[in-house]
């Protein structure tokens, strides 16, 4: 228990500071790569929970292609030092720096008097978590997963439609 | 004051305010930053800390379709990432600026 507990609070120590350096670093790439730690940080999260599978997804699909999505495209632009990286106005950043406080305390106090409402687990996932999860993929969740490629199709056209386009905004015709 | 052996038992209600945590950073990279790209980012750090829970809800009942959503709510993400980026690399063709205060002057 008292390594379970070693592990938990460094991953959780890990995760926050990056998190917390993700939305202060000034030059967006920073930003970028710092949010690649995180997101490693959540794989190992996940692995430890036991979603062996998802751990594995989050690092291709977040760490692995999203992420270098991101940078590839802030490679595209020309990054100057940037002057106004944060919104202006000291007391209106100080009320949404409350009022993510406050949402979180509202999290904290829901998931902290309602978590005994919970069933008892009937019985832990067994070791093939992966296995299981690709029986239940291709069955009951059929139609989803195939609602989703179709999306993913649609996604994929839209946005070389949306990035080869010309004029749109400010256009002289 | 929660004693020492509440703390060292490790439980789903950690797991939970981890996850509450990193959903207000997300929302403050939204609210606090002016680039669209970070705001971006904060948006997928959100969607990452509510994975959190979702995982930590599919062990705690035993139940796989947390994990099912969780696939779900990658594949959402990555499609929205995409879109986001496409958006901002059009907006910076025509401004050269990627500050969300030109956005007030879109039209059309």
């Amino acid at each position: 228990m008292l390594w379970e507990a070693i592990g938990f609070y460094s991953l959780a120590f890990f995760l926050i500071f990056f998190a917390y350096k993700t939305i202060t670093a000034i030059n967006p790439i920073h930003s970028a790569l710092y949010l690649v730690l995180t997101m490693i940080g959540l794989a190992a999260v996940f692995y430890d929970l036991g979603a062996h599978f998802i751990a594995g997804v989050q690092l291709i699909v977040y760490a692995g292609a999203v992420m270098v999505l991101f940078v590839m495209v802030l490679m595209l632009f020309d990054l100057r030092a940037e002057l106004r990286a944060f919104s202006r106005g000291l007391f209106s950043g100080m009320l949404k720096i409350i009022s993510a406080g406050l949402l979180a305390g509202i999290f904290f106090a829901g998931s902290d008097s309602s978590i005994a409402i919970l069933d008892t687990p009937a019985a832990a996932p067994s070791a093939d978590v992966s296995r299981q999860l690709g029986i239940l993929l291709y069955t009951k969740y059929l139609y989803a997963f195939e609602a989703l490629g179709v999306l993913l199709l649609v996604v994929a056209v839209g946005v070389v439609a949306v990035s080869r386009i010309k004029g749109g905004t400010h256009a002289r015709h | 004051m929660p004693g020492i052996e509440a703390l060292m038992h490790i439980g789903i209600k950690h797991y939970l305010f981890l996850s509450a945590i990193l959903f207000s950073f997300g929302m403050l990279a939204v609210l606090l930053r002016r680039n669209v790209i970070v705001m971006l980012m904060g948006i997928e750090l959100m969607l990452n800390a509510v994975n959190l829970s979702f995982i930590a809800f599919a062990k705690e009942s035993g139940s796989l379709s947390g994990h099912i959503m969780v696939f779900f709510v990658m594949t959402i993400a990555a499609a929205e990432a995409g879109v986001g980026l496409a958006l901002a690399v059009a907006i910076y063709k025509k401004f050269h600026e990627l500050n969300i205060r030109f956005f007030e002057h879109l039209r059309g």
